[in-house]
């Protein structure tokens, strides 16, 4: 079961009310009932034993300091006899391959590891539900798929019903038995995932409702006129789905021709898709302003954290473009936050040089905006900032207001920092950043943890910013983000920039690390990345061939 | 890496190390003192720890001596005077005094180091958490907090440096309040999370029942035969300092050594105690050396005189 819906509409708050430890003190109504009887009245060894929950930080879940005792401290507190504990910890350690990892502090785990470990903690109880509060928003794309996978295999394996909140609904959609979409604290609607896709797509739909539907069903809900929904064929959901469709589409468009797409028909393809491109006005600017002037250069930086340690980047050089958005994609630990370390200043390369543009600076947002607060309400945060940025008050109060426009933090003012809502805090850390009046903003995972309308309201934010002439490189695992807003994407492999070009080409190159819709079109419309743009470019395409 | 007297279950070690210290302390023998340095000294060589003891060496060896040197100018008990320095007396008593502290105090440190590379943190948590489970469990955690607040406190500074909250930079008074600023951070931080951190202790179910505890250790029968083995060897020489023995008596005049065959009895017994896990862990080595050699009737028959069957291995 999937609950999906905007930040802040009691997803998580409705899972708290099912695990009966957590259960928020409050005024309530209602029962909640597990087979048959309502949650109170089950043994507190039950309780903790058959609902298992697992948080969204994948570090602040973690009790002990080794993997080992992390593992059997649930069974401990449970006061299991030793034989049993060795034979579950053998077991769950087995399942989960956390062997290699048995004798390991925790710290040395990435996250993904962190949170597989907080998985399977959870497991040795032998659960029979399990409650997930978007366990994957911390986790790059590769980790969550890991994460899913694992989920589904116990689902699978040993029905274990589980009920998981989610913002990024690509990969679990599809493995759904039954979704719940929450907004206000009510149920917007419930069924199974193609029931809600009828539901939603009928029309109704707001554009953030849409957004959580995963790339196919929004592809096809994109391109099927609202009468025709109903009694269509069932509604893709995976990208193979979605492509076995558009193959039946394509055939029925263009009846008596071969059913396979010939080269020509590629090269074809290929002149549509361009042609469309040109035709159509882009969001994207144009070329001649990505050839601008030169705002930050690096040349060959070569960096290592200890003088022992491997080089974490190897004759890099990179160069931005005054105005652009370059987005910088690469694996776990491939250094990019490490780059964005160097940019900034905070660490000297051991070899190379990194220019700047005359009189220009830059703004760094490490991941954790957390490290930004430092003062009791948001407003003595910000006025700080500008007194360090050297503003004068009026001057700083200008500033400041304008930024509380644009971030639409102004009820926020007078509220501590920590009990802003994860996008709130980043805007606020953003905001900070800003009054420095850097011309260059490096942005370390901004999109993480983020559900659709607030990255939708980033990228706008994003916009905005170079509107007003400021650089921006954003480094992140988000494909879908960096394929939709970036003017120009690299990829970080092996300590240098491996590729680089703009989104179309830059993804359309590659064959797995794209965005889902391209991986579905790409046969047909292989310059198309999002939703819009097959949505735009497909029926010409299909009425041209 | 374990083997040896390392792999044994962590009661056996605190037993040994427990006695050895004790030893340390009650025994005031030269005799025995030097057989306890020399195990000790022999044991940590065997488990290849020759260079983390010599890199601690120097430190031990003046600590040590300084005692031996200074005991001397300080007291002046004792009954042969060999010369006045700054007409103070010197006497042989307290001399001989300060050698054997030097010794004592030396064999301390050393059976230290040996502790520290037998008994691990986890070891330690092992023993400290039958005796009391729930400060174990605080000791734990809080252990677990010390780098992970280091790891934050450097990622805040250097964040926290972007806007001018600094502690290399400005006044005393300025990088002083800016210091608190950052620990303040640190902080906040770090009590949201352990919010966090305590619902997922809860929703685990601690404190729903009484905690039971899990070990990777068994007892297994080696285990109990040193253990048994240590607890008497290391009971004959106890009882033997009750009655008087394996002491000498240097204030207020020194006496000399006499050699009983009671004394030898004792003195066999803590050579024995003190000798246990450096047997234990040579036999090991040993057994690496030679492990061509079958130690059991094998199926396969060995030919004699085939060219695998060097000269060594007969």
């Amino acid at each position: 079961m999937v609950l999906c819906g905007p930040s802040g509409c009691g997803k998580t708050t409705l899972l708290r009310h099912l695990k009966r430890e957590l259960t928020p003190v409050g005024t309530g109504s209602g029962t909640v009932c597990y087979r048959g009887l309502p949650l109170g009245e089950w043994s507190p060894e039950i309780a903790a034993a058959e609902i298992g929950m697992v948080f969204q930080n994948p570090e602040a879940q973690i009790v002990m300091d080794t993997v080992w005792h992390e593992l059997a401290f649930s069974m401990e507190n449970l006061g299991y006899p030793l034989s049993v504990m060795r034979s579950r910890l053998a077991e769950i350690a087995g399942l989960f391959g956390l062997e290699p990892l048995l004798y390991k502090p925790v710290h040395e785990l990435s996250g993904g590891q962190k949170q597989l470990l907080n998985l399977a903690s959870v497991l040795v109880l032998q659960p029979k539900v399990l409650l997930l509060d978007e366990p994957t928003s911390q986790l790059d794309p590769i980790a969550a798929r890991e994460f899913i996978q694992m989920l589904r295999r116990l689902n699978e394996e040993m029905s274990v019903t589980v009920i998981i909140s989610e913002h990024r609904l690509e990969e679990v959609l599809p493995l759904a038995d039954r979704v719940l979409m929450l907004e206000d604290g009510k149920l917007k609607a419930e069924g199974t995932p193609r029931e809600i896709a009828v539901k939603l797509g009928g029309g109704a739909a707001s554009p953030s409702d849409l957004a959580y539907f995963p790339a196919a069903t929004r592809v096809y809900l994109g391109l099927t006129a609202e009468a025709a929904l109903e009694g269509a064929g069932p509604i893709p959901l995976t990208v193979r789905e979605g492509k076995q469709w558009l193959q039946r589409e394509w055939r029925t468009d263009r009846e008596g021709e071969g059913a396979r797409p010939s080269a020509e028909h590629h090269s074809a393809a290929k002149e549509a898709g361009g042609s469309q491109r040109s035709s159509i006005p882009s969001d994207r600017p144009s070329e001649e302003s990505v050839l601008a002037e030169e705002i930050l250069k690096a040349r060959e930086i070569t960096f290592r954290y200890e003088k022992e340690g491997p080089e974490v980047l190897k004759k890099l050089s990179l160069s931005l473009f005054r105005g652009e958005l370059l987005a910088i994609l690469g694996g776990n630990g491939a250094g990019k936050s490490t780059l964005l370390h160097l940019l900034n200043g905070l660490a000297k390369p051991q070899r190379g040089r990194i220019d700047l543009a005359k009189g220009s600076s830059t703004g760094y947002l490490a991941q954790n905006p957390l490290l930004y607060f430092s003062q009791d309400t948001a407003r003595a945060e910000l006025r700080q900032m500008a007194e360090y940025g050297g503003l004068s008050a009026t001057e700083a109060q200008e500033e400041i207001d304008g930024l509380l426009d644009i971030f639409e933090l102004g009820e926020l003012l007078e509220r501590h920092p920590h009990d802003l809502s994860g996008g709130q805090q980043q805007k606020l850390a953003l905001g900070m950043v800003l009054l420095l009046r850097p011309d260059i903003l490096l942005l370390d995972e901004p999109t993480k943890g983020l559900d659709p309308a607030a990255k939708e309201k980033l990228a706008s934010l994003l916009l905005h910013l170079r509107e007003l002439g400021k650089s921006i490189i954003v480094v992140t695992h988000d494909v879908e983000f960096a394929a939709s807003y970036a003017t120009r994407c690299a990829l970080l492999f092996d300590g240098g920039i491996t590729a680089e070009g703009p989104p179309e080409t830059f993804f359309s190159a590659n064959y797995f690390y794209t965005t889902a819709v391209n991986r579905m079109v790409r046969d047909w419309l292989p310059q198309a990345l999002t939703v819009e743009e097959v949505t735009r470019q497909w029926p010409a395409f299909a009425s041209r061939s | 890496m374990s083997s040896g007297f390392r792999s044994m279950h962590p009661t056996v070690a605190i037993v040994y190390y427990a006695g050895l210290v004790l030893f340390a302390a009650l025994l005031f023998h030269p005799v025995y003192l030097m057989t306890e340095l020399i195990g000790v000294l022999g044991l940590l060589l065997l488990q290849g720890q020759g260079k983390t003891l010599l890199r601690g060496l120097p430190f031990y060896l003046l600590m040590a001596g300084s005692v031996a040197v200074l005991n001397p100018f300080f007291s002046h008990r004792g009954s042969n005077i060999l010369f006045y320095f700054m007409d103070q007396p010197v006497t042989l008593e307290a001399i001989l005094y300060g050698l054997m502290m030097m010794l004592v105090l030396l064999t301390i440190l050393i059976v230290f180091v040996s502790y520290n590379y037998t008994v691990t943190t986890d070891k330690f948590m092992y023993l400290f958490s039958s005796v009391a489970p729930k400060s174990a469990l605080l000791t734990l955690m809080s252990l677990r907090f010390v780098p992970l607040f280091q790891r934050r406190l450097r990622q805040i500074t250097e964040i926290q440096r972007t806007r001018g909250i600094d502690t290399s930079k400005g006044s005393v008074r300025k990088r002083m309040k800016d210091g608190m600023t950052l620990l303040k951070v640190l902080l906040t931080w770090s009590l949201e999370e352990a919010l966090q951190t305590a619902d997922s202790m809860k929703a685990r179910g601690y404190g729903v029942s009484k905690r039971s505890s899990y070990a990777n250790y068994k007892m297994d029968r080696q285990d109990i035969f040193v253990l048994v083995m240590l607890v008497v060897s290391g009971l004959i020489p106890l009882l033997g300092w009750l009655q008087g023995y394996g002491t000498m008596q240097i204030y207020p005049r020194l006496k000399p050594l006499e050699y009983t065959w009671q004394e030898a009895v004792v003195y066999a017994s803590f050579c024995l105690f003190v000798l246990i896990p450096s047997g234990l862990e040579g036999k090991e080595k040993w057994i690496w050396r030679s492990s061509q050699r079958t130690g059991y009737p094998s199926a396969i028959p060995m030919k004699p005189g085939t060219r695998f069957m060097s000269s060594r291995s007969r």
